[in-house]
């Protein structure tokens, strides 16, 4: 078996995986995820050592891509009105979560004697979203009206509220470990989101500025690749935030010339192929034997995760007086859970050597279940609220 | 950005990129990781196998009967003859110096491609029309897929040559390679055809061509078999069993050029400098009777076919640019014997770098004595 071979078996049976399991009305996501599953290492295993070694590379790229698609719907002409409610309710949305998750756990690591930092860290992550599951969903299904437009631009923002809330857990944790409470490691969170909005902001002007030199439509592809290889890779090496410096460049591209929507144009109509390979990727690297590690700790956060979301874009829906479906469906819609919070698991397990390894494993492995499960919660959401057609 | 630069400078654009990956590579400025230059394979195997699947569509059937014999004759015999006259001297030069004689057969095939994206290029900024310029066209189209079929006659011959024996087993064994790869392409083109059926979206017609070329070139290494060949009978079946196969040539041209650029790059990062003194003379050679089989076999293939005074005299000089086909030919090369491999392809970037840059020029100078600029 060759890489090539390889590759090209990832994106035939997605494609046929996703055509199948479209007869029994699963979403592409869940089905590209099913055939990652199938030919990852733990059953077929077709994917060559090779491939999987590119696949950080290749899932940093296609993140990039997803949160720079994302920024396009921040055109601040249109903006004026929604921004309120988009920041109410991703706010509390990702604080209900967090909230609730971390109480229920505390009460829960108590009740066993088990120190409480590690449920506030996994309280954090139980904030964070997955942009591309929601965005691929949404896209599938043709969705649109008010709850997906909003929908959009949630995903986009509470992932600066998760890296926030992040990296205050991980210093208050680490203060309750270690009775330091270090300030800088709040800051370093701040940094890694101010960080990130600068250089996403000075390349996205930047590359407004030299586009003029781009001619043909093909080479629009190859100046908009690089640029966001550039940004991803700039992101990684100053350690910021690759989804919010793509997502602020496409934000200021959006913003800065009306012909800019050309470069979103030209990636989509190239991202199909990179998304299935994502996804089939992230199938392929789900690990099932975790699950039975999780325990009543994982089932917990899952259960309190869940309601957290619903409730607080609930409340945050109220507050800001957005429309009853968005009220009603919001928060469902945001179940899909993925990278954000494994990157906080990541985080927690070098930061922690005690617990670290057990949050990671909870936060693993209930990403296993809202990978699975949230893109049809958020397809349901969307039927329900009336922004999908019923003949799709 | 390189490119643009140097295009200011009115370079061609192959060039720059090969310019930019010399230097960016491991030998200067050492911009690529290790990791991207282990990718170096994948991106050019992939990149052969949508070049070899792009020309396979040349050989549509009403295209082939529209084009009518001067062009078939003529791309054949400018081909063939720029493949066995470079062979020949290379196999002269080589045994002089008593060099094994087997890459020879590799460069000579190498030297059948010519560079249709320069020719047409001069075309269009010309404003060339006429009998000629046409002509030209659709010989520079077609003669690319000649240089794939030659190359792999010539792969599998000097294969032979280097294990020491050649019988007919060795003979036999070569001929059913062929086959199978032209039946392997030719099964994968049927699959296509399959699934194209269930293709819904048009995002998802790219999601096809590109698992099927890559399972294309995947599956012919893993059976030993030629890349190219393959590729060339898939594209051709696609090209004419699938309804609407317009489409699928189609959206992969809109990408292709991301990965060609890559490929370039990629091939100036991977091209050993220090080895371009070694082969002055055998470069020379090559430039030299590459152009002059190549007039020849203009010229024959007008006789034969009474193609015209204007074209039998002047085509040729369109057919000097070089390119990609070549650079693939030669880093399959490369993949099959390392031995010799790096001597093959020095030899045919650095004449490459030389035709591109002095072919355009003399495209013109034809065009213009045709009189058809």
């Amino acid at each position: 078996m060759n890489s090539l071979l390889s590759a090209g078996l990832i994106l035939l049976l997605g494609f046929v995986g996703a055509r199948l399991l479209k007869l029994v009305r699963l979403p592409s996501v869940t089905a590209f995820l099913i055939v990652g599953i199938l030919i990852g290492p733990q059953l077929l295993n077709l994917v060559t050592v090779e491939i999987f070694a590119a696949s950080e590379f290749f899932s940093n790229l296609v993140l990039g891509l997803i949160a720079f698609s994302l920024g396009e719907n921040f055109r601040i002409d249109k903006l004026r009105q929604g921004m309120r409610q988009v920041m109410w309710i991703s706010l509390s949305a990702a604080l209900a979560a967090w909230l609730l998750v971390s109480t229920a756990l505390i009460v829960y690591f108590i009740s066993i004697k088990m120190p409480i930092y590690p449920a506030i860290v996994l309280g954090a992550a139980a904030s964070a979203t997955a942009p591309a599951a929601t965005v691929l969903v949404i896209r599938e299904y043709r969705a649109s009206g008010i709850l997906t437009e909003l929908l959009l631009k949630v995903v986009a923002i509470d992932d600066a509220w998760c890296l926030i809330f992040a990296a205050m857990a991980i210093a208050v944790g680490n203060a309750m470990r270690a009775d330091v409470f270090q300030l800088s490691i709040v800051f370093a969170g701040l940094g890694e989101i101010f960080g990130a909005l600068v250089l996403g902001g000075v390349l996205g002007y930047l590359s407004s500025r030299l586009s003029k030199y781009v001619r043909t439509r093909e080479e629009l592809l190859v100046y908009t690749l690089g640029l966001l290889f550039l940004d991803v890779g700039l992101s990684i090496a100053l350690e910021v935030s690759v989804l919010l410096s793509a997502m602020m460049m496409g934000l200021v591209m959006v913003n800065i010339a009306r012909e800019n929507y050309r470069f979103f144009e030209v990636l989509r109509s190239v991202d199909t192929p990179l998304y299935l390979a994502f996804f089939i990727m992230s199938g392929a690297h789900l690990d099932f034997a975790i699950l039975y590690k999780m325990g009543l700790a994982g089932i917990l956060y899952i259960v309190f995760r869940t309601i957290g979301k619903v409730y607080g874009a609930k409340l945050g829906a109220r507050i800001s007086n957005a429309p009853k479906s968005v009220e009603h469906w919001l928060g469902l819609s945001l179940a899909p859970q993925a990278g954000v919070a494994l990157g906080i698991g990541l985080v927690a397990k070098v930061t922690f050597p005690d617990f670290g390894g057990y949050i990671f494993t909870i936060i693993a492995a209930t990403s296993v279940i809202f990978e699975l499960i949230g893109p049809l919660l958020t397809k349901y959401s969307l039927i329900k609220a009336g922004e999908i057609l019923p003949s799709e | 950005m390189g490119a643009k630069l140097l295009r200011r400078i009115s370079f061609p654009a192959v060039t720059a990129y090969l310019l930019v990956g010399i230097l960016i590579g491991p030998r200067l400025l050492n911009l690529i990781p290790v990791k991207i230059m282990d990718a170096s394979d994948f991106v050019s195997n992939f990149v052969l196998g949508i070049i070899a699947f792009t020309l396979g569509a040349n050989f549509r059937i009403e295209g082939i009967r529209a084009a009518g014999k001067p062009v078939i004759w003529i791309s054949v015999l400018e081909a063939a003859f720029a493949w066995i006259l470079v062979t020949l001297v290379m196999i002269a030069y080589h045994s002089l110096n008593n060099l094994p004689i087997h890459p020879a057969f590799v460069l000579g095939a190498a030297a059948a491609a010519t560079a249709p994206a320069a020719t047409v290029m001069v075309i269009r900024e010309y404003r060339a029309s006429g009998p000629v310029t046409e002509m030209l066209l659709k010989v520079v189209a077609i003669d690319d897929a000649w240089c794939l079929i030659f190359s792999a006659l010539a792969i599998t011959t000097a294969n032979a040559l280097r294990l020491g024996v050649f019988n007919s087993v060795v003979l036999l064994e070569a001929i059913f390679e062929i086959c199978a790869a032209l039946i392997l392409g030719a099964v994968l083109g049927f699959a296509l055809n399959l699934l194209s059926r269930f293709i819904m979206t048009v995002e998802e017609v790219l999601v096809i061509v590109i698992g099927f070329i890559l399972l294309a070139v995947g599956l012919s290494m893993t059976l030993r078999l030629s890349p190219l060949l393959t590729n060339i009978a898939f594209g051709l079946v696609v090209a004419n069993i699938v309804r609407n196969n317009e489409l699928f040539f189609e959206k992969l041209r809109d990408i292709d050029m991301v990965f060609f650029l890559g490929f370039f790059v990629l091939v100036g990062a991977n091209l050993e400098i220090h080895l371009l003194p070694k082969v002055g003379i055998m470069g020379v050679l090559y430039i030299i009777f590459r152009v002059f089989g190549k007039f020849i076999g203009v010229r024959l293939g007008s006789y034969i076919s009474k193609a015209g005074e204007n074209i039998s005299k002047y085509l040729a000089w369109g057919l000097v640019p070089q390119a990609g086909v070549a650079l693939g030919v030669a880093l399959s090369a490369k993949a099959l014997y390392p031995e010799y491999g790096d001597v093959i392809f020095t030899t045919i970037t650095a004449t490459t770098v030389i035709y591109e840059l002095v072919g355009p020029i003399f495209a013109k100078y034809g065009l213009k004595k045709a009189g058809e600029i």
